[in-house]
């Protein structure tokens, strides 16, 4: 498991179990059994998995100590505890609790299991109505069931395109029927920012490499395509079924994540003033994010687009990790030499949510092409992120300094590799 | 989006049929509790900066590891706090108050938002953490009316509720 937020909470594992077991009337302040519930996950141990049993076993209707039961099934779940799952079939009659039903699915095909009965009672929920269906569609695909198809089968053409994609990508899956993939990879377009989002996992989930180029074209955050590359990546080249020649283009294409290389779905009917793209630049919905970016690209009064991204770096952005990536991009893009100290700055942030910024920080100082950037970016080659040293690599190829690249020739990340090997 | 009002009609039509007098009951009874909705709307719309950083302020203050060297809070450049998350789901709940329905957290806010925190192994505590602050520091009269309070609390329960 990624253990980026292990420690999020500072709660040892004793007293994480002291605070998930105290009866609710003598909960103070500063007790969170929902937080205690989510730090166990991080605790392998009997000890732990009878702590969230236990919790499970509290049937105390208040929001409050459902959110927690809840926490408990997913935190099961990411133990991959066997001796968790009957509480956690048992929790599968609470049908009036979608996302309790919907932990206990997904928790399900964590811990993995061939008991027919089990399999069988979450496909059965699939005609009960206004359930988590995703969720229990790709427990169902996972853990192979394949008597539930003709009830998946019904699910292609649902409303929701989520819902639909998993049914899609399953039925693909089962059958090999390899004309329903098309719908899956038609909904990396969709207007909906989750349908696009989503479907990704659906192409991870079916190993589908056709839909390598499509995806790395998506109109959403880098976050996604380069996630879903990066785990096709995984299993297609151990396999041969892929090569690092063919996928890692299309990996740093992403990583790379220049508007001009993606589908965009969205368009505007007259170019809005500058103070308003940048004002998207916050959107949540990064293919809005991205059509600013490109419009501001293109806009012909660079040095105010430049200055108006220093204005709200200053403003806001360096608290919003999502503008702030779109800042730190922009600056590179176009060029904007008064953004070095700001780069300088977003390449060493240390806030994990903002990991993103820091090699887009990167590449950017390698298109304002001053060479000072050299000395900042040559410890970045040695960052335990490899995304980072990714984009360290073309930054300081495009400065002309190939001196430290020699050492990366065996790094850990293939990505890292099969560059080296390009430029060498 | 998703309403009271929309939702009945979609009902009705889908059955070719009028609203039914419990429909009719329903839109009735969203419309009366319109003007505490509109207030607490506006009560947030004013505050929505300083109400999303007192949150999630409140759940570093309480998690004070969060500000050790080398964590997600500990760069003094940044004291400020990144509040981008929990102040999309308070934009969310004000327009659920604008609407009187919960459609925009449904639609923008939940449906695939589990999803995507599992696989990236986001953890949602923080977020349940500064949500359920701002919903115990509410007070009435000092923030708004009693009614308008009870509409904004509900909400920020139903995005509780989705989230964990």
């Amino acid at each position: 498991m990624n253990n980026r937020f292990a420690n999020l909470f500072g709660l040892s594992e004793s007293d994480a179990i002291a605070v998930l077991d105290k009866p609710l009337d003598q909960l103070t302040e500063d007790d969170s059994r929902y937080i205690a519930a989510s730090q166990l996950a991080f605790f392998p141990s009997e000890e732990s998995i009878a702590a969230l049993t236990r919790a499970i076993e509290n049937r105390e209707p208040s929001l409050d100590n459902r959110i927690v039961r809840r926490k408990a099934i997913e935190s099961l779940g990411k133990l991959k505890a066997k001796s968790g799952l009957a509480t956690i079939h048992g929790c599968l009659t609470e049908t009036d609790d979608t996302y309790t039903i919907e932990n206990a699915a997904w928790s399900i095909g964590e811990i993995g299991t061939e008991d027919s009965a089990i399999l069988e009672t979450l496909a059965q929920l699939l005609a009960v109505p206004n359930q988590s269906y995703r969720a229990i569609i790709h427990t169902i695909a996972k853990l192979d069931y394949h008597p539930a198809l003709d009830r998946i089968q019904s699910f292609t053409e649902y409303e929701d395109k989520t819902i639909a994609s998993a049914a899609l990508a399953t039925v693909y899956r089962f059958t090999g029927n390899e004309e329903v993939m098309e719908s899956v990879m038609e909904f990396l377009f969709h207007p909906n920012v989750y349908t696009r989002r989503l479907c990704i996992q659906d192409l991870i989930d079916t190993n589908y490499y056709p839909a390598i180029p499509y995806i790395s074209q998506a109109p959403v955050s880098l976050v996604f395509r380069m996630r879903g590359l990066r785990m096709l990546a995984e299993v297609g080249l151990p396999t041969g079924a892929l090569q690092a020649e063919v996928i890692g283009p299309e990996l740093e294409k992403a990583l790379y994540d220049h508007p001009k290389d993606l589908q965009l779905i969205h368009a505007y009917d007259d170019t809005p003033a500058i103070d308003r793209l940048i004002q998207e630049l916050y959107e949540t919905d990064f293919a809005r994010a991205y059509l600013a970016t490109k419009t501001l690209i293109e806009h012909s009064d660079r040095p105010a687009v430049g200055a108006a991204l220093l204005q709200t770096y200053q403003d806001k952005a360096r608290e919003d990790y999502g503008a702030h990536y779109h800042v730190m991009k922009l600056l590179g893009w176009l060029r904007y030499e008064p953004g070095y100290d700001v780069l300088a700055e977003g390449l060493n942030i240390s806030q994990p949510q903002f990991q993103k910024s820091r090699a887009a920080a990167a590449m950017a100082l390698g298109e304002l092409g001053d060479p000072k950037a050299i000395e900042l970016l040559t410890p970045c080659l040695e960052s335990p992120l490899w995304d980072l040293r990714y984009g360290a690599i073309l930054a300081l190829d495009k400065l002309g300094d190939r001196s430290g690249f020699d050492r990366l020739a065996e790094d850990p990340d293939w990505s890292i590799r099969a560059k080296i090997a390009s430029l060498v | 989006m998703k309403s009271v009002v929309t939702t009945v009609i979609a009902a009705a039509d889908a059955a070719g049929r009028f609203p039914s007098t419990s429909d009719l009951e329903s839109v009735q009874g969203s419309i009366q509790r319109a003007s505490a909705r509109l207030e607490a709307a506006e009560k947030l719309a004013a505050n929505l900066d300083n109400v999303a950083k007192e949150a999630y302020d409140a759940c570093i203050k309480k998690y004070p590891y969060l500000n050790n060297a080398g964590e997600a809070n500990s760069n003094d450049t940044f004291k400020a706090k990144c509040a981008r998350d929990v102040k999309h789901y308070m934009r969310l709940i004000q327009y659920c108050l604008v609407v009187g329905g919960t459609g925009p957290l449904d639609e923008w806010g939940i449906a695939g938002g589990r999803e995507v925190y599992r696989a990236l192994n986001l953890p949602t505590a923080p977020y349940v953490e500064a949500l359920s602050f701002a919903r115990n520091r509410g007070c009435t009269p000092r923030d708004m009316s009693a009614q308008a309070l009870t509409e904004y609390n509900a909400l920020l329960d139903y995005a509780i509720n989705s989230l964990s």
